[in-house]
This record gives C-alpha cells, structure tokens and sequence, in this order.
C-alpha cells in the first residue's frame, strides 16, 4: 500500500516541516522570473511550470559566495574562514532533471576534496522530486538515459494523481522517511491513477556521440568550427544548466582587506583559459563550445562514469541565438560515419 | 515570388558572382516558431534561408565578429531597420566600412508581413526620420513611466531586485552589435576594476557600466533585452538613456552613417548644464 499526499494538505505539511525546523523551497515566480525560493505556504509555489528558468543548483552552490574575509595588519594576516549555514532545508516540486544534477555533481565536489560548502548544503537538504505531468520542444531527458520519472537524486518522489488532488508518494532514502514522518499524520494511504508521464523523444543517440567524441581525429574536425559558428559567446548556457559548476576565485577589497569569493564562471567566455602571458589556448568560440560538450560527453563519463547532462534542455531554451546541446548531438549522431 | 525566394536568390547570386564571401541570414529554429542565424557560404546554402516576420534577431552584431571583415572582402547581411541603424552607428563609430556590408533590408509590417526595403548599400536606406518618430510600444512607455513617477529610494529598490537576478551571463552584452569592445571592462582583470560577483554591488556596477555605455548609441533592437535569460527589463534602461541624450542634445542615434558620435564630438552650443 502506498501513500497519498493530498493538495489540500500541503499548507499543514509546509507549517508541520517548518515548525521541524526546515525552511521549504519550491518553484516560485517572482519579478519575472522562475526559480526555487523560500516559500510560507502553497500558494506562494508555481508548481505547474514545466520547470523554472533558475536551476536548483544555485541552492547549493550560489552565483557568489563568500570564502575568507581576510585582514593584513602590519605585523600579522587575520581570516575568518566563512562557512555555509546549516540551515535544514526541504525543496518541494523538483524536476527529476534537475534533482538528477545535484547527484551527478556529487562526485565533482567530493574527489580530490570534499567541498564544504557543497556537502554542508546537501547534507541539510531534502529533495522531493515531482514527477513531471508535461514535457516542452526542449526537454531531452529520455536522450540522456533519464526519464520524467527519474528518481536519481531524489530523497522522495512524488506522481502527480490524474485528478490533479494530489501525488502518490514514494520514499527513495532514509532522510525522505524521517521528512515524511513529521506529516505521516497528514497522509492517505491508498493508491490513486496517477497523470501518464509525457512522451520526451529520443533526440539523438548518446552511444553514438560518446563514441565519436572518444575518436581523437574529432577534436580536430570542421565540425565544431561550423556548429559553433553563431554562438555569440554568453554564458547563459552555462550558467542555466544544472550541472556546469565551473568557479573562480575572486578577492574584493583593498590592500589592507577583503573577501575572497567563489564566483560562477563559464567556459564560454575568452576570460576563462586566458594565461597571464596572454596567451590563450581556448581562443576561439568553436574551441569553447567543443570544451562545453568534451566535458559533458567525455572527460566528465571518464572520470566520473556517467555523463554531465541532464537533459533539462535549459541551454536552448534559453539560448538567445537558439544553440544548445541538443543541435549538436543531434549534428554528430547524423554525422556521416 | 515571395520575399523569401527572392533574398534566396539574390544570396545566391551575391555568392555565386563572389561579390561577398559570406551571407548571414536566418534558417529555421529548433522549434516552429524559432529562427536561427544562418551563415552561407556558397549558394547552395543560400537556399536555405528563411524570411519572415520570426525573423526577429539583429543581425548586425556578427558583422564586427573577429576577423570576419579583416580581408576586406564583401558580406552580405539580412537586417530590419533596427538592423540599418546600428550598420549607421557602427560606420559612424568608425567600426565599419560602408563597402563592405551589403544589405538585404526588409521590414516586419503588422508583425506578420515582411516587405523588402529598396537598396543594397548602407547609403541607400534613409531611416532617419523613421527613427525620430519611432516610439516604443505603449506597454514599455507605460511601465517607463512607472518607474519615472518613483521617488528615487523607490526607484533604486527597483532596480536593486531587478538586477539582483543578474546572472551575469552577459549574453546582453554578446548579443548587442554596439558591444564590440575586444576586451570588456569587465573582464580586464589586472586588477579587477568591475566586480565579476553578484552582490548588489556587482550587479549594479556591471548593469550600469553597459548602460552608460550605450547612452546615445543604442539602436533600440530590443536583443539585450530579448537575450536575458533573467528578464530584467533591459529595454526601460536603454530607453531612459536614449531620452536623455535626446533631450539633452537632440541627438537620436543611427539617423545616418554620417554622424558624429554624440558623446565622443563637441559642438559649441552644447548644453552645459552639469557643469556647476
């Protein structure tokens, strides 16, 4: 027998999680923009998007974050090393692509060091998962081996009832039943018809891709230079996407003091591979964007063993010039072999 | 024949007589309703190209993309009038040469129909007086005249929200044919004069750094603002400052190729009203 959440019990469960300490985060739209933020209670959630503008991942790894702030006096240096809060956190209504990059992200922040500043985040965070009623032109999860129905990533997932009352529940961790028992009282047990999952073409063959990007005679090829050739060198793409999680490390201040600061970065921008001799080796868009998708589709795959996209489809929808991931696995799947 | 098929052909034939080397035009997007810049290099792919009133992109900002104009050689180029009019600015700032760009002009008429515009040379279109009477649409004058009516704590909390979903992606940047600057403010980085982080600070400093920037040489397209991934109102910041030049100097920039940049030229009459 599974269990039932229904709609109408949603405000008690978000007043129960916050009176448990939690502050709960949901889609919500504000200025304009969609994104995940604190929320009182249900209204206050856009749940019915097929997914926000802004990934979840700015939830644990923010466009700037303090590091070190940082004093040098004449005859010593004093820092303050700047940790995240332990604030414990619920986010409600994430899509299976998004919640997917939060675990493919894990390895990334957890190899050669274990990031704080990211593990002190997850570590505090429950993700309960909605599995998604409606697909757009630009959702590609099902080409990247993931499906509106994914559980990776995900400490809870929930299926929306086809009469829109609510979601059948279905428990993934060990975190997602300790967040669950704070409202067991507030749940049906029971089973509902739950809304059939939208239908996400295949639109390119992933094997395929690794397997030419894997050919060295590929870094070389026309290919990148003419797929890349409108790319106007933004980093929307990047920093929309739910698992690009490049930095650098800026210090703000003066002389005597300052903050030093973890602040997004892309490899879109020249900026990015520039040397201080001035030399760069990155020094055209076309070896950029080949960079975006080597990584992705390859150097993440060998390190990590899975690839690095989600297929959130994030990086053509919003892509001003209309580029994006999809155009270009697309492009080598047909590749004439 | 339909203006598609024409500009197919003239493309074509712009291509196939070598008088241009290359043709930047729109081909269909990854969706119904998108178009996508097409670059065509022989005329084969000219017969790829797609007009109509999707065509909504400026195109002009490819024109100063690294190297492409360097040999000298022709390129053609699909462009509206918001298209022509930065090809003005852009002479004018002396970032082009008139002979170099052939243009395939035409104009969206009730945002379905596309019209041709007569001429192929920069010299050929006369927009100015389009220009001077163009108006933003009554949406954006409304919502310009919102934030003028605030006072000026009002109107900095505006802003401040506006811009504290600044991503700094810079596609506003990237996609303006008026940011043609090599090298950024922004990213000179010895030191750091622009904050790359996004506190209100930073947010500020690199919105209004663009802002002013552009006073006076925004050529109204719309694609900073169409570009942002964020949907900061790009449009109500390019407008206020194109008020203010006007105002100030009866300037409206990109009339015609033969003006002087109105804050890098002088006159004698000149307002001097902010000098105390």
């Amino acid at each position: 027998m599974t269990r039932i959440l229904l709609r109408n019990k949603l405000d008690d469960c978000i007043a129960a999680w916050r009176s448990a300490g939690f502050s709960v985060l949901a889609p919500v739209k504000r200025h304009e923009m969609s994104s995940f933020g604190e929320v009182q209670k249900s209204s206050d959630m856009a749940l019915d998007l097929v997914l926000t503008e802004r990934t979840i991942k700015d939830q644990f790894f923010p466009q700037t974050e303090p590091l070190i702030k940082y004093k040098i006096g004449k005859h010593q240096i004093d820092s303050e090393t700047m940790t995240p809060p332990e604030q414990k956190r619920v986010f409600f209504g994430v899509r299976p692509c998004d919640a997917s990059g939060l675990a493919i992200d894990d390895p990334l922040f957890g190899w050669d060091y274990k990031d704080d500043y990211w593990f002190r985040r997850r570590d505090n965070s429950v993700i309960v998962t909605i599995a998604c009623a409606q697909a757009d032109d630009f959702c590609m999860c099902t080409s990247v081996k993931l499906s509106p129905d994914s559980a990776k990533g995900a400490d809870v997932l929930l299926r929306p009832l086809l009469e829109g009352s609510g979601w059948q529940i279905e428990v993934l961790s060990e975190r997602g039943k300790a967040l669950l028992e704070i409202v067991s009282s507030l749940l049906l047990e029971g089973n509902g018809h739950t809304f059939p999952l939208p239908q996400v073409a295949e639109k390119f063959d992933v094997e395929k891709v690794m397997e030419w990007l894997a050919d060295p005679a590929s870094f070389e090829s026309q290919f990148w230079k003419d797929i890349a050739l409108r790319c106007v060198g933004c980093g929307s793409c990047t920093f929309l996407c739910p698992t690009c999680h490049c930095f650098d490390i800026q210090d703000e201040g003066d002389t005597y003091q300052g903050i030093r600061r973890k602040n997004w970065d892309s490899c879109s921008f020249a900026n990015f591979t520039m040397h201080t001799s001035g030399h760069n080796p990155r020094n055209t868009q076309s070896t950029r964007w080949r960079q975006r998708i080597m990584h992705k589709f390859n150097y993440y795959q060998g390190k990590f063993g899975v690839n690095s996209c989600t297929g959130c489809g994030r990086c053509t929808r919003q892509c001003p010039v209309d580029m994006g991931i999809t155009e270009t696995l697309q492009a080598i799947t047909n590749l004439p072999r | 024949m339909g203006i598609q098929e024409q500009y197919r052909s003239e493309a074509a034939a712009l291509l196939s007589s070598g008088e241009v080397k290359l043709v930047i035009g729109f081909g269909a997007g990854s969706t119904a309703d998108r178009r996508r810049p097409l670059f065509a290099r022989t005329p084969e792919e000219a017969q790829k190209f797609v007009l109509d009133a999707a065509c909504i992109a400026n195109l002009s900002t490819y024109l100063l993309a690294e190297g492409l104009l360097s040999d000298g050689k022709k390129v053609g180029v699909f462009l509206k009038p918001d298209g022509i009019r930065s090809v003005n600015i852009l002479i004018s700032e002396a970032q082009l040469k008139p002979e170099q760009v052939v243009i395939l002009g035409y104009a969206i008429e009730n945002g379905k129909d596309v019209a041709a515009l007569e001429g192929r040379n920069i010299s050929d279109f006369s927009i100015g007086e389009k220009i001077r009477n163009l108006t933003p649409p009554p949406h954006v004058i409304e919502a310009a005249e919102k934030i003028e009516a605030m006072s000026a704590e009002e109107r900095f909390e505006y802003w401040k929200e506006e811009f504290s979903k600044c991503i700094k992606c810079y596609a506003c940047r990237q996609v303006c044919p008026m940011c043609y600057c090599r090298r950024c403010i922004v990213d000179v980085n010895q030191p750091q004069w622009v904050s790359t982080s996004s506190h209100t600070l930073g947010n500020f400093e690199w919105n209004l750094v663009r802002a002013f920037h552009l006073a006076g040489r925004c050529a109204s397209c719309g694609a900073c603002d169409r570009a942002c991934p964020v949907n900061i109102p790009l449009r109500l910041v390019n407008y206020r400052m194109g008020k203010e030049v006007r105002s100030a100097f009866d300037y409206v920039a990109g009339e015609n190729s033969d003006q002087k940049p109105v804050l890098a030229s002088f006159k004698q009459d000149d307002p001097e009203t902010f000098i105390l």
